[in-house]
């Protein structure tokens, strides 16, 4: 089911803080991004790797659709179980506050989106260790409310007020799904350097779908690529 | 010798000429006039849209010479906010009974008064279902024989008769809440006096006012007219007192 | 315009905007709270009335005013919230009232799940309301025609004087896809709503907006004029789509909105195995393409007719209804949120080609 891309192993993203929170946009791509980069770690750090949905505010298509497929490839997958994985009520298991405070290995925490989805982090806040946590915003241009600076920025200030957390740095994954070319990723990847200029936060690495971020037509950014595989996938639609 | 004949009386404009289906005794008909002649003085006919309730006055859109819509059983105040929503340069008003207001609506009636919608209540409060033939109302006093409460309404098992004046007052949101009554010329003076301030606080943009008319039912209550008059004096007067529950604190000389 | 990436939820509200909505109502319920969300940011920006009421029966009876004003508004809200709104929609047929109304189909019945499903079709189609009247009902498959058929939804309101209702199962408001919105949105030209709305008596008669018909002959007679209003919308309303429909079909499935998509899936991967099958998507469910229909399904090279749905058969009915036993209908459904895959559509496709004899409707899963 998950098959490693080919990915070029020197342009990887490579971190040294133990808790990496993945926000943004509603529809930017978090849970994808998350999903993915969980696979890259576990597949590239030596250590073990967990994943939390803490969206609240998505009823479908969340990280927790892929679990089966995480698991599978050792991945601790912290949801919750029975009906309530299907729910749609605000359940944060007391373990997300475990992973976060007393555990050695990787967490990626895929939150919801906007200021909304973001506020959860707000009651977890005094968990987060000073320097323990790249808090990153995944952006993607063609979004309505972040296709540009301005939108990107408001977005950056609302999430922050509702998590009570600072950003570290910044995703770029612009794409349009079935429609996304590399002229679609460089566009995107032009407006996160903008954002990043504006406001200091750095392109901690770039996201998109292998076929396109491994073909010789994509130009390479200066920031690390992370290839996405496609989990979160319609009814109708294949993995290949 | 020329006579110059000056008219003292006559119907207002929003009133229309036709023979109305209330019985004799009824109030509805002097709350109508009084309603007529408040859009008339103020000038606001033209302007205004009424919501017509289910319950006796559910035709009360046949006897008003002004644009009206007819709601289902207890929705005006919904009705009247999204009207209002889309066009807050005209002026609305709600005409609600007892049941209407305080039994079915009463979800719709706290939530408008509280979003401090800008429109107005006519809530004639008669003690019973007029419509569908004298059944208890949630205003029905204790005791009270209705068709439903033969023995009298048992306050044990239904709870006591809900005001709504007062009810409503506990709210921050709205502006002017009033009891009045139109049984008596003195009543109706008042009575007339309120009306008028609710709809010109309407006008002016300043927030939900409700009027809430004591009203007579001599046909379901099974008395005379006049036996009906004593009976809403005797008894809803003491439990339903007149006054003023809630005042937007404003200059009141241009009412 | 460019594409956009947006959420079903999203496009449709920005598409009524673009439609020029005005007013909009509503009361919070997963999977469509997104619509709210939305243009609780989006209609002040575009001066228009956004104004979140206390339940959905408040809403519905809140669309009956705002619409009375001869505005455009709308309503979304998701199956139970819909039940709440039987009564004004009701209402609002019997007072000739244009308004539009979304549903966000989640399973019931009762208060039943969050995911998507398809069995509000009952409520939609043959009114849930009471009284003799008819909403002209929209189903769209993808987000894009989700935005299209909004648009056309405010026009056939106005159009019609009548509620317009548009359904998608929650997969439709949920999902991410790319659209585009119009440049310059363009509609024929109706009458002004000025000739019948409540804008106030100056200069005319006072109008009077209804459903109250004391004398029989008069509700007789105003039903009778609905009647001919919807016997219009099935002359001119019905809208449908033809998927791989060829003389070689053996099977004709017929399904809506995400199931239709689905569906096509299925009907390329049985291509590859050599099985040809077509597919007929309703777009209208009121009107419901009968003609269109029964010329399909009673084609000579037409094995079996088989419904596919995300309930436990409803639209089936009426496939049957207009199929009048010339060739046997089947069913397939799932639901409770569980959306049937393209392998478990081959899977009921295989069956019906290797049987010799068909044996009619099978409501069991398999």
């Amino acid at each position: 089911m998950l098959v490693s891309p080919p990915v070029k192993k020197s342009n990887l993203p490579i971190f040294t803080r133990r808790i990496l929170i993945i926000v943004g946009g509603y529809g930017s791509g978090k849970s994808e991004v998350a999903v993915n980069l969980s696979r890259h770690l576990v597949e590239t750090s030596g250590r073990q790797v967990a994943i939390a949905d803490l969206d609240i505010v998505n009823p479908y298509f969340r990280s927790r659709e892929a679990n089966q497929a995480l698991e599978a490839l050792g991945i601790r997958c912290i949801n919750p179980s029975g009906g309530e994985f299907y729910a749609d009520l605000p359940i944060i298991l007391p373990e997300i506050k475990g992973a976060i405070e007393h555990n050695d290995e990787l967490l990626v925490l895929d939150v919801g989106g906007d200021d909304v989805g973001a506020r959860v982090l707000s009651s977890l806040g005094k968990s987060f260790q000073k320097d323990s946590y790249e808090m990153m915003l995944v952006l993607n241009r063609n979004r309505p409310f972040t296709s540009n600076v301005s939108g990107c920025i408001r977005m950056i200030r609302e999430i922050e007020e509702a998590s009570r957390l600072k950003f570290t740095g910044i995703i770029s994954n612009t794409h349009l799904l079935d429609d996304t070319d590399a002229e679609t990723i460089a566009s995107g990847y032009e407006l996160a350097k903008e954002v990043s200029n504006k406001t200091g936060l750095p392109i901690k690495f770039l996201a998109g779908l292998a076929a396109i971020v491994e073909s010789d037509e994509f130009a390479d950014p200066d920031v690390p690529v992370l290839p996405l595989e496609r989990h979160l996938l319609k009814p109708w639609e294949s993995a290949d | 010798m020329a006579v110059d004949n000056k008219t003292v009386f006559d119907r207002p404009v929003a009133l229309r000429d036709v023979v109305t289906h209330y019985c004799p005794g009824c109030t509805h008909g002097v709350i109508h006039r009084i309603v007529s002649e408040v859009l008339d003085e103020l000038g606001l006919r033209e302007r205004t849209c009424g919501v017509a309730p289910v319950g006796c006055s559910v035709l009360c859109y046949n006897y008003y010479n002004c644009d009206f819509m007819e709601a289902p059983h207890g929705r005006a105040p919904a009705l009247a906010t999204g009207f209002k929503r889309m066009r807050p340069d005209m002026i609305v008003f709600t005409y609600q009974g007892d049941g209407d207001l305080a039994s079915i609506g009463m979800g719709e009636i706290v939530h408008a008064a509280n979003r401090g919608e800008k429109f107005t209540t006519i809530f004639v409060n008669n003690a019973i279902y007029g419509m569908t033939g004298g059944q208890m109302a949630p205003t029905t006093l204790q005791g009270q024989v209705t068709t439903t409460c033969p023995v009298g309404r048992d306050t044990s098992m239904t709870g006591q008769p809900i005001r709504m004046a007062e009810l409503l007052s506990a709210l921050a949101t709205p502006a002017y809440i009033e009891r009045v009554a139109v049984h008596h010329p003195k009543y109706i003076l008042q009575a007339k006096k309120a009306i008028r301030k609710a709809f010109r606080l309407q006008r002016d943009n300043k927030c939900y006012t409700l009027i809430e008319v004591l009203s007579t039912c001599p046909t379901n209550w099974g008395n005379t007219p006049g036996e009906a008059t004593e009976w809403l004096d005797d008894n809803m007067m003491k439990y339903f007192p007149l006054g003023c529950y809630k005042d937007f604190q404003e200059d009141d000389s241009g009412s | 315009m460019a594409k956009v990436l947006m959420k079903g939820n999203e496009a449709i509200a920005e598409a009524a905007l673009r439609a020029g909505a005005e007013g909009y109502f509503c009361y919070p319920i997963t999977p469509q709270t997104e619509v709210a969300e939305y243009l609780s940011k989006r209609m002040p920006e575009v001066g228009g009335v956004f104004l979140q009421g206390e339940s959905e029966l408040a809403v519905a009876n809140m669309l009956f005013g705002a619409a009375s004003t001869g505005k455009r508004i709308f309503t979304t809200s998701s199956s139970p919230g819909i039940s709440l709104m039987q009564e004004a929609i009701s209402y609002m047929a019997g007072a000739e009232l244009p308004a539009v109304i979304i549903n966000i189909m989640r399973g019931g019945p009762g208060l039943g799940g969050i995911l998507p499903a398809q069995s509000d079709y009952f409520q939609a189609v043959k009114g849930g309301g009471h009284g003799d009247y008819r909403v002209l009902v929209l189903a769209p498959s993808t987000v894009q025609e989700a935005v299209d058929l909004t648009m056309l939804s405010f026009h056939l309101a106005d159009k019609y004087r009548n509620p317009v209702m548009l359904i998608g199962d929650g997969m439709i408001g949920q999902m991410m896809e790319a659209v585009e919105f119009p440049d310059d949105y363009q509609e024929p030209e109706l009458p002004s709503s000025s000739e019948w709305a409540a804008t106030g008596a100056e200069g005319r008669e006072a109008r009077i907006i209804k459903s109250l018909f004391l004398d029989p002959t008069g509700l007789e007679d105003n039903s009778w004029k609905l009647d001919r209003k919807y016997r219009q919308m099935i002359k001119e309303e019905v809208r449908s789509e033809k998927y791989k429909i060829s003389k070689t079909n053996k099977v004709l499935i017929v399904a809506y909105g995400t199931m239709a998509r689905i569906c096509q899936t299925a009907i390329d991967e049985l291509e590859e195995e050599g099985i040809s099958v077509g597919l007929f998507r309703p777009i209208s469910l009121f009107p419901f393409p009968e003609q269109e229909i029964f010329k399909e399904a009673t084609k000579a090279n037409i094995k079996s007719v088989l419904t596919i749905e995300m309930s436990t058969g409803q639209m089936v009915e009426d496939v049957q209804k207009v199929v009048q036993g010339k060739k046997p209908v089947e069913f397939y459904g799932r639901t409770g949120g569980i959306v049937p895959t393209p392998d478990e559509v081959k899977e009921q496709v295989r069956g019906i080609v290797s049987k010799k004899k068909t044996s009619g409707k099978s409501r069991k899963k398999t």
